[in-house]
């Protein structure tokens, strides 16, 4: 009997789950490494994993109605190339405008998106495929066919990742307020709830009078948004802007919800799962090099990862329901 | 849901939908022209033997897209296939390096694309309730990471002893073997999936996998059998692919799973499963192929040649959807 609601307990709450392994990562690489865990390699941890960490929000969103986006890093790099030459070629200045203008783009591309998903149902995998090639090419495209955005280029703009408010990174503070502003977001808010219920059940949601069609366009505009947001963060934190920045950096932010628990299926999903998702992958890429595996291994790591979450949860989920029955019987 | 499979029973008159599927491939067919006559006035050094010289590059995607048109219309879709072609090549170069005979090289690239396509499909069926989607994510990673690991920091390696390649890459006359292969190969997985009861059961597990079990159908059985033939073929496509580059790099087969996947969508194959069939697919890899020879012909930058696949890609999906609920607007 204890043994049961041990297990019930912990697919219960993934959340817990997460944390635990998280606490356990940290103890056993300290162990090895002891300079890991130091505030300053922890904080140049999240400053790096800063765009995996705020687009994987969007993602959530994305995932949560049963979508999925993998076009994201494209409208990164045309929102990122796009304010990377803006600034070069000195049409502006401000690096508040900078911000302006690819948070603009980046939600124009989600709008886009959102579009012909939501109104013209395409399967979203297929869409979002053909966006990632068209907002790619569309960044080469902006760069002039290639040419990059160097550190000197960018002016006062790369400054943004360097400053300090109140001892901590610009950039790590943008990823407080992401977090801090989703969790309120998908909890308290009206249309938090509506994207969670239209991804548990989208005709029940839509006979109890929600526009599931606008709502599946949203996610798609919020991850836009978020992806804008990222190409903004990443040529501010590595000082370059080029047309094949990120590529493939999707999978990432698709694997850190996946192993955040948030299901492909939708509906399920928290912030907070996303938050150690994206950590937990944060953590395992410091660790690797410290406690000396090459960095060659890490891709393969963190495939296996991402294998090992998914094939325990469903077993996790087996051992569940044959309980639940089990019970029934009883 | 009815109409998702073009045979469910409340959907009486079916003829229309054949008349669409048809239309659809007539489309194609009428596409296929036109763009070669875009491509021959567009470019001067655009003819048939220019197009058969610099076909087999392109060609190797299209053994991807032929199973994968099965993987579709499964329902499920695999985007580890690029990295098995990368995995699969980086193997057949290294025992290529060591001497072997070119027959132990072709059964190492084989081999090891099977291996690979097995893998994703055993796990697959053992847990089914899996995302085909998110287990396919992970393989991707780890085939590649393999790969990586395999070739080490240098990152590429090159075949050293390269006849047996050039053979591969070979011709009759001034046609490539490669063609011919995919030709063969084109009508017996076209065959397969059409007339044959093993391809009505993909259909009838694309269309309903629950009512495909009950009445019957071994699911998991065919879904590790096309998982695995996925394999092999990446693994067949990797070698064409070294017969053209003679090497292998971390990159090799980056993005090969959207092209095929591209292919047998653009070709009116649905990805939401049991619809479609290869004939469109097969047409569509060709004017794919023929798009790409004609726009790299006049120095098009390959990205470009991506945007407008990519804009072709959602038209082709999105357009019939467009017009569709036009027509029921209209009739209301």
């Amino acid at each position: 009997m204890e043994k049961k609601s041990v297990l019930k307990k912990i697919t219960g709450s993934r959340e817990a789950l997460l944390a635990v392994i998280l606490i356990i990562l940290f103890a056993a690489i300290t162990i090895v490494s002891p300079s890991f865990l130091t505030p300053k390699s922890l904080l140049d941890m999240l400053k790096n994993n800063a765009v995996t960490m705020v687009m994987s929000l969007g993602m959530l969103c994305v995932m949560l109605v049963g979508g999925i986006d993998i076009s994201i890093m494209s409208t990164l790099a045309l929102s990122g190339m796009s304010i990377g030459m803006l600034l070069k070629y000195e049409h502006i200045t401000s690096p508040v405008l900078a911000f302006v203008i690819a948070l603009l783009i980046g939600t124009a591309c989600g709008l886009v998106v959102g579009l012909v998903i939501s109104r013209a149902d395409v399967p979203p995998i297929i869409a979002t495929m053909g966006f990632m090639y068209i907002f790619r090419a569309m960044g080469y495209l902006v760069s002039n066919g290639g040419e990059w955005a160097s550190a000197k280029a960018l002016g006062s703009f790369k400054d943004f990742a360097t400053t300090k408010l109140l001892g901590i990174n610009c950039v790590i503070w943008v990823i407080i307020l992401c977090y801090v502003v989703f969790f309120f977001f998908m909890k308290w808010t009206r249309t938090g709830r509506k994207i969670y219920a239209v991804g548990s059940n989208a005709n029940a949601a839509e006979v109890s009078g929600i526009n599931v069609k606008n709502i599946k366009m949203l996610v798609y505009v919020i991850m836009g948004f978020l992806a804008g947001l990222g190409g903004a963060l990443q040529v501010s934190i590595y000082a370059s802007a080029m047309p094949d920045m990120q590529q493939g950096g999707e999978m990432d932010v698709i694997a850190a919800c996946v192993i955040g628990g948030v299901s492909m299926s939708g509906g399920r999903g928290t912030v907070i799962g996303a938050l150690f998702g994206s950590l937990i992958l944060a953590t395992i890429a410091k660790a690797l090099p410290l406690v000396g595996f090459d960095a060659l291994w890490q891709n393969t790591i963190k495939g296996i990862l991402i294998l090992v979450v998914v094939v325990v949860n469903v077993i996790l989920q087996r051992i569940a329901d044959k309980n639940a029955l089990k019970g029934r019987e009883m | 849901m009815a109409g998702k499979s073009g045979r469910s029973i409340n959907n009486v008159p079916e003829a229309p939908i054949k008349k669409m599927i048809l239309s659809w491939e007539g489309i194609l067919v009428v596409l296929f022209i036109l763009i070669n006559i875009f491509c021959a006035s567009f470019s001067e050094f655009y003819n048939l033997s220019s197009l058969l010289r610099q076909m087999p590059i392109y060609l190797a995607e299209v053994f991807l897209m032929l199973p994968m048109a099965y993987i579709l219309v499964l329902g499920e879709i695999d985007i580890s296939v690029g990295s098995i072609v990368c995995l699969s090549a980086t193997m057949s170069c290294i025992v290529c390096n060591t001497g072997a005979p070119f027959i132990i090289v072709v059964l190492t690239g084989l081999l090891v694309g099977t291996l690979c396509g097995l893998v994703n499909g055993v796990i697959l069926t053992k847990f089914q309730e899996l995302p085909p989607m998110i287990v396919t994510l992970a393989t991707q990673i780890i085939f590649r990471g393999i790969a990586e690991i395999v070739l080490g920091s240098g990152g590429s390696i090159s075949a050293t002893n390269t006849d047996g390649f050039r053979l591969l890459g070979g011709k009759v006359g001034s046609v490539p073997y490669i063609l011919f292969l995919v030709i063969i190969l084109a009508v017996v997985f076209a065959v397969v999936l059409g007339k044959s009861t093993f391809g009505r059961r993909v259909y009838a597990i694309g269309t309903n996998r629950l009512t495909a079990y009950y009445s019957g159908i071994h699911v998991q059985k065919i879904r590790l059998i096309i998982y695995t033939v996925m394999g092999t073929m990446a693994g067949l496509c990797s070698l064409f692919l070294i017969s053209t580059s003679y090497g292998a790099n971390t990159t090799t087969g980056n993005g090969f799973e959207m092209d095929a996947i591209a292919m047998a969508v653009f070709g009116g194959i649905s990805s939401t499963g049991g619809k479609g069939n290869l004939a469109g697919g097969i047409i569509s890899a060709f004017i794919i192929v023929c798009l790409r020879v004609g726009l790299g012909q006049k120095n098009v930058h390959a990205q470009v040649i991506l945007l407008i696949l990519g804009v072709l890609l959602i038209a082709a999906v999105a357009l019939p959807n467009i017009v569709g609920q036009v027509k029921r607007v209209v009739k209301k």
